[in-house]
């Protein structure tokens, strides 16, 4: 049985984690925005650092969120792989 | 023809065309760079691919879904329909994440393995199967040719706009300009500089261009940001006043709309979630970026700096947007927020007047970038899929260089030519065409990266498939626009039977004259995605499974060379 390719391997994790990201903020967002966004009484507004309070909560906030996600994916989950010689018959000769 | 000259239309004079002027001058200079950056002895993937050698910056930059919309359409949304249009846009949160970490590393390994270039030739070769590559070229240049001819007549209009006494200056991709000398003059001066430094410095050109007009957008966003909220006395007070302007509508979902429509319920905001995710890394532009990377390192720092940028660029951007709605008085064309609000917080401090013109040439520079890659595209489509596939399959450096700029200069006449008499819906099939690469191809490129089972039919299927429901849908959309235009209030005959079955407009989404049919209230994209999903594993489950050699190839590790005694 041959070994899978280590690239797949890291890859495959990494597309199902960055999934898994889509879909917490998908959901989160969807949600907060959809209960507290739509069919509103405009008495009700409040202001969170001049953002209306479910823009903050329900973007703003979890966007915030997202890049340091982003950062703690890129530089403490992803791993380097070689992804082959882009010029491999330069390489030969 | 509509008039499109406002009475009280501002005209930034003659900065804006000396800073577009600048943007020419500098893209020219940077395709000249880039030209003595190619090797000369690997014409095509130097060419079309800046031989795999994207670093950080070029690639976090251009990668995405980044283009002069970002700076046209988006502001007039936010001052047409308020804060709710930070939701519309609110998926770009993970939009650098999966922009890379879904198919980039694959995407990059397969291109490598097979050496390819384009992405109708990595399928081709993924699958070993001509069909495949052909399919996906066709549809490629069907998608990027609608697309370009609109961002030939955008950068057309804004060449005209800018020629002092032209009138107002309006940052829009779908304006109704009136042809005349000006605007042909504007359309022959972006065709041929466009052309011309692409042809000079291939995909490099393309991507420090795009580079390029990132940064300045970036620098554009952060000085109106800072000049425009304190004009408006911050946010809150920005906020407020508007929705005393306007209604409640401005400030919740599903945002504000003079006409009575819901801009974006639930339904459409589920949509934009999917659809800014899988347009930024599916579609053929994205991935023939991500097949440039230069390694996985590059990838890494890519996604932390587009994170960075984005964060930069769209929450920005809505801030200075509801701000102008506080300061300037209601005027009839959203797409002159930027212009105004730009001209309006300038005009006291030093240097405003070129200042103004810096920012308004961003687009014009992302415009031109952005037809520069499609050109690229398909002109890479054209030579790789059709000349050196069927009509000279052993021609020589040369031939293959003379043919790819004979094929540029070729894509550039027709998005000329094309403009000669603009079609009247043009951006109707930019929508379309946009949306659709991520219709057809997020499965297949999933498919070719993790699916051992998959097959060439099982992914033409999922690219015929995506596409045509999608389609579909957009065109059941006109038909119900037509039968609802024809029938009036109470419609007979034809029309009548047509809103029998599609029943009446469901008045969400824009007020657009050519919209789709929203099929249980979400977009287009979604069925395409679904019916791309279930037909390319249905029929990947029913064909022929794919010869164990070609599977091995792509999904098993290479044998180490034994180590010698």
């Amino acid at each position: 049985m041959p070994q899978e390719d280590p690239v797949l391997t890291s890859s495959r994790r990494e597309m199902l984690v960055a999934f898994g990201i889509w879909l917490t903020a998908t959901v989160y967002s969807l949600s907060y925005c959809g209960l507290y966004g739509y069919n509103r009484d405009p008495a009700s507004l409040k202001f969170v650092f001049g953002f209306p309070d479910w823009i903050f909560w329900g973007v703003v906030f979890p966007w915030g969120l997202c890049t340091v996600a982003s950062g703690i994916f890129a530089f403490g989950f992803m791993r380097d792989e070689d992804l082959g010689d882009p010029h491999p018959e330069e390489s030969d000769g | 023809m509509p008039e499109v000259i406002l009475a009280d239309a501002p005209s930034p004079g003659l900065a804006v065309l000396g800073a577009l002027l600048v943007f020419i001058a500098a893209s020219v200079w940077l395709g000249t760079m880039a030209q003595r950056s190619l090797k000369k002895q690997r014409f095509l993937e130097g060419f079309f691919l800046g031989n795999r050698g994207l670093g950080a910056w070029t690639l976090a930059l251009t990668a995405t879904v980044q283009s002069g919309g970002t700076f046209m359409g988006f502001p007039a949304l936010v001052y047409s329909h308020g804060w709710v249009v930070t939701l519309w846009i609110g998926s770009y949160m993970v939009v650098p994440l999966t922009g890379f970490a879904i198919v980039g590393k694959r995407l990059a390994q397969i291109s490598r393995k097979t050496q390819t270039v384009t992405v109708p030739d990595m399928f081709r070769e993924r699958y070993a199967a001509p069909r495949v590559g052909l399919t996906a070229s066709l549809l490629i240049i069907i998608f990027l040719s609608f697309t370009m001819i609109a961002q030939f007549k955008a950068g057309a209009t804004i060449m005209k706009l800018s020629i002092p006494g032209s009138g107002a200056f309006v940052l829009s991709e779908d304006l109704p300009v009136e042809i005349d000398m000006k605007f042909y003059l504007g359309l022959a001066v972006f065709g041929v500089t466009v052309v011309g430094y692409t042809m000079i410095g291939g995909f490099l050109a393309s991507v420090w261009t795009d580079l390029f007009q990132s940064v300045m957008m970036a620098f554009g966003v952060m000085i109106l940001l800072c000049l425009a909220l304190p004009a408006a006395g911050g946010m809150e007070q920005a906020t407020v006043v508007a929705m005393e302007r306007t209604g409640p509508g401005y400030v919740f979902a599903p945002g504000y709309e003079p006409g009575g429509r819901d801009f974006l319920p639930i339904g459409l905001a589920i949509s934009m979630f999917f659809i800014w995710v899988y347009a930024g890394f599916a579609t053929p532009a994205s991935m023939i970026r991500v097949m440039a990377a230069q390694n996985t390192e590059v990838m890494r720092k890519s996604i932390c700096l587009l994170a960075c940028y984005n964060c930069l660029i769209y929450v920005p951007l809505i801030m200075i947007c509801i701000a102008a709605r506080a300061i300037l008085p209601d005027f009839n064309q959203p797409d002159e927020v930027i212009p105004r609000i730009a001209m309006h917080v300038t005009q006291d401090i030093p240097f405003g007047g070129l200042l103004t013109g810096l920012i308004l040439a961003a687009p014009f520079g992302a415009i031109m970038a952005s037809v520069s890659c499609f050109v690229l595209v398909i002109a890479s489509g054209l030579v790789q899929d059709i000349y050196l596939r069927f009509i000279n399959p052993k021609a020589t450096q040369d031939q293959i260089k003379f043919v790819t700029r004979a094929a540029m200069v070729l894509v550039g006449f027709v998005g000329i030519a094309a403009n000669i008499y603009p079609p009247k819906y043009l951006q109707a099939l930019v929508v379309i065409s946009g949306s659709a690469g991520a219709s057809a191809f997020v499965t297949p490129a999933l498919m070719a990266c993790y699916w051992r089972r998959s097959t060439a039919n099982g992914v033409m299927a999922a690219m015929l498939c995506g596409f045509g429901v999608y389609f579909g849908l957009y065109a059941t959309g006109w038909i119900q626009t037509w039968a609802l235009a024809v029938g009036g209030e109470t419609p007979t005959g034809l029309a009548a039977t047509i809103l029998g079955i599609l029943g009446p407009d469901r008045g969400i989404g824009l007020a657009s004259a050519v919209r789709p049919y929203y099929l249980l209230s979400v977009d287009p994209v979604l069925w395409g995605l679904a019916a791309s999903a279930v037909a390319g594993v249905g029929v990947s489950l029913i064909t022929t499974p794919p010869p164990a050699s070609l599977v091995s190839r792509f999904f098993d590790a290479p044998e180490k060379a034994p180590s010698p005694a």
